[in-house]
């Protein structure tokens, strides 16, 4: 029963973003153009890197609200690198530093000072925001060249760059989690940590690689952004953190830990940032924009909780009539046999 | 001596030296800060925070976490000023139709987290941008400029956080009020003692029949409303209504709370300490201020309190050196994500 629902989940999330393609295709055609679909989900990339990282830190049970600021701080770093004509290994060197190195602070305060996730990134979160303005002397970073800003229209075959980097990357990550050994260990520690450890599990080592992983993300998805927008300004990657960890939850992802997949993530992510950009097509004033989505989140989660909840129950009423029906066997057995 | 030891040995006691230090340090810095009166004045900037983490303190101790504070200022604000000038009510029923919002804003929060189970980080999570929308949509759809805000709003409005008493200014005695209000509920009543008992085991809380999912909506509704009323000394400080006033205050609010002594996972703290650890945050980013240093790194500051003052805490409790208060042990998880 388990796995199959796992595969619904994320079934579901892609059946959402089907629908609401069509859905708003059918009110405004414009939206189902070819260009239009290409475009948006070229946009939807930074989620989708940003979502897949929090994937790893929310199926181990804890949660990284600094990935938004990790996002600007990566970018603001690489856009310097490149204008000031560092070469591109430096740049992308440079920006998963940033990421890597947060993730990994991250990690050592949640398991060994044992300070709460949320506090932990929240702390992060503030002090990466401030370091950035700090960094960029509060300017923007612009003039970056030409090369660097082009690099989000190379098309492989017809298809983005940064889009087939994203599934491919998503790809691998889901190959990973779902059948390599140490893969499976994320879900085993979000699941059950105690049972976990006792198993043998090296919890501690994935625990701070799932918030590593959640930086490098972060930081890969701020060099897509710092690309595809050709500036750095002020405030860039402030609030991304909510729609990621939305997009996780949409995506199937339990803030529980335990079960979830990039997958998920992914499609949570393309749904996202469609509504965004549906809102548009739809003729809403921008002013919806902040209460539709946080209604979206709300809705997905009550749902995903009503369901857990229904489930539980369920199984629980399962064993206990199980119990009792064994019970009742033994007794009629005894009487039987009285 | 052991009584004395007892009270002098407490996370509150050194919230309070470092409440001296802090003075001390910055009054070298810039002598004019010892001046009380620019102390007492200073306290109009961080009220707000101070008022908010009260409460939300209530919330931390049951086990979650309310991050959409912020958000209900700036819909509280938007209220009261669309409210007062659109629809032409008085100020005072403006204020409490404002005051009717926080407090319908922490039942919706408390309702998802109590009766439907949802945890509490999404469900704040979800509600902050939702209220933030919501905000943003009265303004849009009221026809008022995001920009300007409603603003010239009446005299006896602008009193509640402009007016003095016997010299005090009356944020400051509105939190004191509010403080006093706090510490009865959650240390001298039966319903701050169930908030504790919630806090430090949901399951046995329920078993024993404490009515646990009412009281977890109780302490979201009473967050909700101390945020609201956050939201009405702000406006009238600032002389105007906007949408987008306490967006950034999410982090001193948690940082306040996490320095003031709560356990993130529930079961221990105190008002004092939250009390003592709002006044230290917030004469950090006043006394920051006075010395010059730019807004940005007292984000960093900020940041970086929050974080030390975790791992201190934990680790001071870890090695024993402050005595063990009631049950919650130690966090051995430290999941922030899965509580709640």
């Amino acid at each position: 029963m388990l796995p199959s629902f796992r595969m619904k989940r994320e079934f579901n999330a892609l059946l959402f973003a089907v629908l609401l393609f069509v859905g708003i295709g059918s009110v405004n055609p414009v939206f189902l153009t070819v260009r239009n679909i290409a475009l948006t989900l070229q946009g939807s990339v930074m989620y989708i890197f940003l979502a897949a990282g929090m994937t790893f830190v929310i199926l181990t049970g804890d949660i990284d609200v600094s990935v938004g600021a990790v996002l600007g701080m990566s970018a603001a770093v690489a856009a310097t690198l490149v204008r000031d004509g560092y070469p591109l290994w430096a740049v992308v060197g440079g920006a998963l530093l940033v990421g890597g190195g947060t993730g990994l602070l991250n990690g050592v305060g949640v398991t060994f000072l044992r300070i709460p996730a949320i506090v932990m990134t929240l702390g992060t979160m503030g002090i990466l925001r401030g370091a950035m303005f700090i960094y960029t002397d509060g300017k923007w970073v612009e003039n970056l060249p030409d090369f660097f800003k082009q690099a989000c229209q190379i098309c492989v075959y017809g298809i983005n760059l940064f889009v087939l980097a994203a599934v491919v990357v998503v790809f691998l990550m889901q190959l990973y989690l779902t059948t390599a050994r140490r893969g499976k260990y994320f879900a085993a520690v979000g699941d059950n940590l105690d049972g976990a450890v006792l198993v043998g599990v090296p919890v501690v080592r994935i625990r701070i690689a799932a918030f590593v992983v959640s930086g490098l993300c972060s930081a890969l998805a701020g060099l897509v952004y710092t690309s595809q927008i050709g500036f750095v300004g002020n405030v860039a990657g402030n609030g991304t953190e909510m729609t990621a960890i939305a997009a996780c939850v949409i995506g199937g992802v339990s803030l529980a830990g335990g079960t979830g997949s990039v997958a998920g993530a992914l499609f949570g992510a393309v749904i996202m940032n469609t509504i965004n950009s549906a809102l548009v097509f739809l003729k809403v004033p921008a002013y919806w924009n902040n209460t539709i989505s946080g209604l979206l989140l709300l809705t997905m989660v009550l749902a995903d909780s009503l369901l857990h909840r229904y489930l539980e129950e369920k199984a629980r009423r399962k064993r206990l009539n199980a119990r009792f029906a064994r019970a009742a066997e033994r007794r009629a057995c005894d009487d039987a046999r009285a | 001596m052991h009584v004395l030891k007892r009270y002098l040995l407490r996370w509150e006691s050194v919230l309070v030296l470092l409440l001296i230090a802090e003075i001390a340090i910055f009054g070298r810095i810039n002598p004019r800060f010892l001046n009380t009166r620019v102390l007492l004045y200073s306290v109009n900037d961080f009220v707000c925070v101070s008022i908010i983490s009260l409460f939300m303190a209530f919330v931390v101790i049951t086990g979650g976490i309310d991050i959409s504070g912020g958000s209900i200022i700036g819909l509280t604000s938007v209220v009261v000023g669309v409210l007062w000038k659109q629809a032409g009510l008085d100020i005072v029923s403006a204020s409490f139709a404002g005051l009717a919002t926080g407090a319908l804003c922490g039942a919706f929060n408390g309702f998802l987290v109590a009766f439907a189970g949802v945890q509490a980080m999404v469900v704040t999570l979800g509600g902050m941008m939702f209220f933030s929308g919501l905000a943003l949509v009265l303004v849009g759809v009221s026809g008022v400029s995001a920009f300007e805000g409603i603003s010239g709003f009446p005299d006896g409005f602008m009193e509640i956080a402009g007016g003095d008493l016997w010299g005090v200014p009356n944020p400051v005695l509105i939190f004191a009020a509010l403080f006093a209000v706090a510490c009865v509920l959650l240390h001298c009543t039966n319903y701050g003692r169930r908030v504790f008992l919630v806090g430090i085991n949901p399951n046995a809380a329920r078993y024993s029949g404490l009515g646990v999912r009412s009281v977890v909506m109780s302490t979201y509704v009473l967050s909700g409303l101390a945020a609201s009323i956050a939201g009405i000394v702000l406006t009238s400080y600032l002389g105007g209504a906007r949408s987008d006033l306490g967006a950034e205050l999410t982090l001193p609010i948690v940082t306040a709370v996490v320095l003031g002594g709560v356990s993130i996972t529930g079961g221990r703290g105190t008002v004092v300490g939250v009390a003592i650890a709002g006044v230290v945050v917030g004469l950090l980013r006043f006394g920051l201020q006075m010395a010059g240093v730019s807004s940005q790194y007292i984000t960093v500051g900020t940041g970086m309190l929050l974080v030390v003052s975790a791992a201190v805490r934990g680790l001071a409790f870890r090695v024993s050196l402050l005595p063990r208060r009631s049950g919650g042990g130690d966090n051995i998880k430290g999941g922030g994500a899965r509580r709640g």
